[in-house]
């Protein structure tokens, strides 16, 4: 049966543009997540919880939408998702409680509560809620690159944002005094100490931010990628944005790539699922995680983590 | 010697008690303020909910500790790897490779003996569960890369591993639905109680329980981990023996245990495997460990409260009006509380230690 | 003229220890002022005060002649203090502009990013200052001086009126330590004052222009080095007229000396070893005999941990040979993290020690109960005071935990201990204790275990040892009885080696004799 994908001549141009516009669109919102916990771990800090803002992000976006038109709900997502990341920053940094312990706590809450809380307002039923997605905007010109035009100019506006914020946050993390100050802290909260580097608001603050990213990654779910709301609807996309940010090396276009990569193989994944059931495409799904565990083990030469992540600070004695 | 150390070993043993109920009550008082925003009556909800949980004999020995046995055994084992300071968070991942072996060995042996089968299928969810855990046990051992990314990635391909197995090799021979055949009867964990689904595995969940605590109280070894745990520098120093194996030690058993978690639960309530198994018991396991101040036997009843959270969700649905969903929220609750609870012992406990020998001497 | 650092009254406690008790300080622009004293004299305390590191709980500090907000790193910052700390505050993997970028403001422009000129500014400070620095590569990848250069510059970049150096030389090799005082000279004639840190006598006095000795907490002396000797100086450090003047002289111990030599537990022969950080050992050789105290002097560094994780067992030498029981007992130097666990009860600790050992197994088990005998017993016997073995050892005071290591020790090993700066932050009361009770175990009678007490303390050394050997660079001079007094010991522990004529003065007079006596 498989054998039979193999004979089928080479996809035609037509087919290769709607699988990229489907990887970009899987890519957008894991992209976001990552971006902005690429800034969280560049300063020591990992945050489990990410799939909580993902989740609130989603919800968010579905009831500020509902309230005020999709852009309000794209701003109302990010600003769920920051709120559940400041709760997470409030005991993880301020606290100085265990990260990963923490971190999964809130994600699990962050499942539980945002269902409570649709459920509450929807109905134990669910009804499929209808969203009105946001637009594609259509770029002149460069949407009309062949192949890839489409795929990388037809977008909403939260792709847009992918496209600003990789080479934003690049220069801010590498090229200014407060990515420099940032990253001490993450590599050694000690020697950003005593730089005069405000170590918890640095965490506070890129804790949060990632949080508005996930936000807007899980807002993307639900009024780009699907016009509705469901229930564990992030499906673990924040999960698999940490795996992001190890693949693509802690660095803004690294994670835009392995974003990418991700996206892909899920793309290919519903495109060889639709073609052909027997396909073992599942194991499309988890060869980016295998990728990233190579990444770690050195595989594809040195990937080292910042050398503070997950480390508590202020020191705690033992 | 007992009389003198009578009274400060009573204070070591009670306080993480006093401190899970602190941090249970606080986890309640919030549940409850967060209901009554919601418009939900916290009487009426949790009474629901303890209804659903031990409301009657059914409700507790076929819901609450059926639901509290994968609980249980990923507890078990994300509180052993605690105690190592092994931060396992890959309890999930080793679950779902323990019941894909077990269910491999169950359908492709012809065994008809259950005192062949279950022991082999057994071992085999043990073994593969360890096998889980020795990627990152290795990766951090050998190149130390941290075991928190490592483990959380290798949940995702077992997931993945698991979802290409029953929907390919192992998908049931009348090709209907993603999941694995039955398993033969042989391979399946007899009930402990006639007319209730209460299986073996809760038993065996308690056997290990006595077996690890009796493990890290009792036995050079366990006391090894304990000291890993407590201090690495002073193991090496003082303890004098290197901490390597103590570590690998950590992750192998943590892996097993959970893994033994995935097939018992096939083996002893669903007979088959498929996507979706676990609704996170390797994530709420933390919660149990946490709560069970990382003690195997306080794990048992801190396992029966989730388990009871989760079989009382549904009676506070249908009862109450209160999605089930709130359950989920609840277990967050109680980690937080933990945590929270554990900064305010530790704080209080800095500020009743006599100055700070530590500084003295580190600052000279 | 107004001192660039005044210090008036300055009080600093830890606990029960007096890290600096009512301590005058006055630091002159432009000079460079040697801040001598023992370990746990108090110097870094005083330094870290300086910098805003540290609050004192009693006492003024005035930089420049303002009076500062005690405690305000932030402050000291803006007034042009500037600390380099012993283990460095370097970020590992940023290259050596990062680091020195990070620290200074002025690097930045309003909009964040660096400077254009920035690189050109620190690369005409650094030939300015004749300080060779690698600036592209990251720290980690540095050499131990190379890494002191970038923090040196990083502290220089801005407008730095005062320079703190914390044991800057203790990581240098002497032809280092040159090039680093030519650098300190230069800054200091641009107006900068300097307090340089150390405990070794021969360099502060190249480089300084006065020095301060302090000792236990408390000032001693203000001199200036062209008006000072080595010798006084060493006799200020350890306390000359102090304590130790009214210890007896060798002669007691030399008679215990020509008793009947019980057996020898432990001895190497020409041992060398590597290290990972500071000193190795360079042909070491020395002989325990049971109930004798063998005091190791030295200042920090020189070698000692080498020794003592040779003598443990815990390191083979690399050339040469060592004779050591199965199991020695070792009494390490840090008691939080190496020596217990706070969090264990002190059976649980003492456990740390049999734990592999059959008499405390039944069977699989560990056997609790014999522990927790044998923790009672320690307990008793070590005067552990409000110790059971139940009790957490977090719990205990200083002096009583390190009693309970000294004892679990001795039951590790009847036949040789090591003690490792075993009284290094207690209070006088507990180091008395501890001292008594190390004492007691060495005249445990046909049990008496082999003691290698390896101290910087002087003083320790004299009142506890039945003989005494100098540790120098990872050599081990015997000192002959005769000259078991501060004033010949301090003048062997001096760096031996960059003052010649110290040196070869000492090993002249040590060697007829000597060898045997330690050997």
């Amino acid at each position: 049966m498989a054998r039979r994908g193999l004979r089928t001549p080479v996809p035609d141009v037509a087919a290769l543009s709607s699988f990229l516009v489907s990887a970009v669109g899987l890519a957008v919102p894991l992209a976001l997540a990552a971006l902005g916990e690429t800034v969280s771990q560049r300063a020591g800090v990992i945050n489990i919880g990410l799939e909580g803002s993902v989740i609130w992000g989603a919800l968010g976006g579905a009831l500020g939408s509902l309230a005020g038109g999709g852009y309000a709900g794209l701003l109302a997502g990010a600003l769920a998702g920051g709120a559940a990341a400041l709760v997470f920053a409030v005991f993880a940094v301020r606290l100085n409680t265990d990260q990963i312990i923490t971190g999964t706590a809130v994600t699990i809450g962050s499942l539980g509560f945002t269902g409570a809380l649709y459920q509450s307002r929807f109905g134990v039923t669910g009804v499929a809620l209808e969203l009105e997605t946001l637009p594609a905007w259509e770029l002149p010109l460069l949407s009309r690159i062949p192949v890839v035009g489409p795929a990388l100019f037809d977008q909403a506006l939260t792709a847009y944002l992918v496209y600003v914020m990789v080479p934003l946050l690049a220069w801010l993390l590498f090229r200014t005094r407060w990515g420099l100050a940032l990253r001490a802290v993450g590599e050694s909260p000690e020697a950003a100490h005593a730089a005069g580097v405000p170590v918890v608001r640095t965490r506070m603050l890129a804790a949060v931010f990632a949080g508005l990213m996930a936000g807007l990654a899980g807002a993307h779910l639900s009024l780009v990628h699907t016009g509705t709301f469901a229930e564990n609807m992030s499906a673990g996309k924040g999960f698999i944005a940490i795996a992001v940010v190890v693949l693509g090396r802690w660095r803004p276009a690294g994670v835009l790539a392995a974003a990418l990569f991700f996206g892909g193989a899920e793309a290919l994944q519903f495109a060889l699922q639709a073609f052909d059931a027997d396909l073992p495409y599942p194991l499309f799904l988890a060869l980016p995680y295998v990728l990233s565990l190579a990444a770690l083990a050195g595989w594809f030469g040195r990937s080292r983590a910042p050398e503070g992540l997950a480390l508590p600070w202020p020191r705690r004695g033992h | 010697m007992s009389d003198q150390s009578g009274t400060p070993r009573v204070r070591a043993d009670l306080r993480p008690a006093l401190g899970a109920a602190a941090a249970l009550l606080a986890t309640m008082a919030i549940a409850a303020a967060l209901l009554a925003l919601g418009g939900h009556s916290p009487a009426v909800a949790f009474g629901a909910l303890a209804r659903g949980a031990f409301g009657s004999w059914h409700n507790f020995i076929s819901v609450t500790l059926v639901q509290a046995t994968p609980l249980l055994l990923t507890g078990l084992a994300v509180a052993l790897a605690f105690k190592a300071r092994v931060w396992n968070i890959g309890a999930e991942g080793q679950l779902h490779a323990g019941a894909l072996a077990g269910v491999a060995v169950a359908v492709s042996v012809p065994a008809s003996s259950a005192f062949l089968l279950l022991p082999a299928t057994l071992l085999a969810a043990a073994a593969a569960g360890a096998l889980w855990a020795s990627v990152p046990a290795a990766m951090k051992t050998r190149m130390g890369v941290g075991e928190v990314i490592t483990t959380l990635l290798m949940n995702f391909v077992a997931l993945f591993l698991a979802q290409f197995l029953v929907h390919g090799p192992l998908r049931e021979s009348r090709g209907v639905f993603n999941q694995t055949d039955a398993i033969p009867a042989a391979a399946q964990l007899p009930t402990l109680i006639p007319g209730f689904r209460l299986h073996l595995g809760f038993l065996i969940g308690i056997l290990i329980a006595v077996a690890l605590w009796l493990y890290l109280a009792r036995t050079p070894g366990g006391f090894r981990i304990r000291a890993v745990g407590a201090s690495p520098r002073a193991a090496e120093v003082s303890g004098r023996f290197r901490t390597t194996p103590v570590i690998w030690r950590a992750f192998l058993v943590s892996g097993a245990i959970a893994g033994l978690a995935g097939w018992i639960q096939v083996s002893g309530i669903t007979h088959r495997m498929y996507e979706g198994l676990s609704p996170g018991w390797g994530y709420t396991a933390i919660a149990v460990a946490l709560l069970a101040r990382l003690h195997p036997l306080a794990a048992v009843l801190t396992a029966i409260v989730f388990g009871a959270l989760s079989a009382g969700g549904g009676a506070m649905q249908r009862e109450a009006g209160v999605p089930d969903v709130w359950v989920r929220g609840i277990e967050a609750l109680v980690i937080l509380a933990v945590l929270t609870v554990d900064r305010v012992l530790q704080t209080i406990d800095r500020r009743a230690a006599r100055g700070s020998p530590r500084a003295a001497h580190s600052r000279a | 003229m107004t001192a660039a650092v005044s210090l008036r009254g300055v009080t600093k406690r830890f606990g029960a220890l007096r890290a600096l008790d009512a301590v005058d300080f006055e630091l002159a622009p432009g000079e460079i002022h040697g801040l001598l004293g023992e370990n746990g004299a108090g110097k870094t305390t005083l330094a870290r005060v300086v910098a805003g590191l540290l609050a004192p709980d009693a006492g003024r500090v005035q930089i420049g002649g303002r009076e500062v907000r005690l405690g305000s790193a932030a402050e000291a910052r803006a007034l042009g203090v500037a600390m380099v700390h012993q283990h460095f505050s370097l970020v590992p993997r940023f290259t050596g502009f990062e680091n020195v970028a990070l620290f200074n403001a002025e690097a930045w422009t309003p909009r964040g990013g660096v400077r254009d000129d920035y690189r050109g500014r620190i690369e005409a400070r650094a030939a300015e200052l004749r300080l060779p620095v690698q600036l592209d590569v990251p720290v980690e990848r540095m050499g131990v001086a190379d890494r002191q250069r970038i923090e040196i510059l990083k502290a220089l970049m801005g407008e730095t009126r005062v320079l703190l150096l914390d044991e800057p030389t203790a990581v240098l090799a002497p032809q280092e330590v040159e090039g680093l005082f030519a650098v300190l000279r230069r800054v200091a004639a641009a107006g900068t004052g300097i307090v340089l840190v150390a405990h070794k006598l021969d360099e502060v006095l190249a480089a300084a222009g006065r020095v301060t000795v302090l000792r236990r907490g408390r000032w001693v002396l203000t001199r200036e080095a062209g008006g000072v000797t080595a010798r006084e100086l060493a006799d200020a450090m350890v306390g000359v007229g102090g304590v130790a003047a009214g210890l007896p002289g060798g002669g007691s111990v030399l008679a215990g000396q020509e008793a009947p030599a019980p057996a020898i537990v432990a001895e190497l022969k020409d041992v060398s070893a590597a290290s990972v950080s500071g000193a190795g050992l360079r042909g070491v050789s020395l002989a325990v005999r049971r109930g004798e105290i063998l005091g190791i002097a030295g200042v920090g560094g020189n070698g000692q941990r080498t020794l003592a994780s040779v003598l443990a067992g815990l390191q083979a030498p690399d050339a040469g040979e060592a004779v050591l029981p199965a199991e020695a007992g070792w009494i390490p130097q840090e008691r939080d993290g190496e020596g217990l666990v706070n969090d264990f009860t002190i059976a649980e600790n003492v456990a740390l020690a049999v734990h592999a050992k059959g008499a405390y197994r039944r069977g699989p088990w560990l056997d609790w109960a014999e522990v927790e005998e044998a923790a009672a017993a320690l307990v008793g016997e070590m005067d552990v005071r409000s110790g059971a073995p139940g009790v957490a050892a977090g719990t205990l005071s200083g002096g009583n935990q390190q009693k309970m290591v000294a004892g679990r020790e001795f039951l590790r090993s009847g036949k040789l201990l090591v003690a490792e700066s075993p009284t290094r932050g207690l209070d006088v009361k507990a180091t008395v204790a501890v001292r008594e009770r190390i004492t007691a175990l060495a005249k445990h009678g046909d049990r008496a275990p082999g003691i290698v007490l390896i101290s910087t303390d002087l003083d320790e050394i004299l009142e506890l040892s039945d003989r005494i050997a100098v540790m120098v660079r990872g050599r081990l001079i015997p000192v002959p009885p005769e000259d078991h007094n501060p004033a010949a010991i301090g003048e062997l522990m001096l760096g031996a080696g960059s003052r010649g004529g110290v040196r070869h003065q000492a090993d002249a007079r040590d060697r007829p004799g000597a060898r045997e006596t330690a050997g």
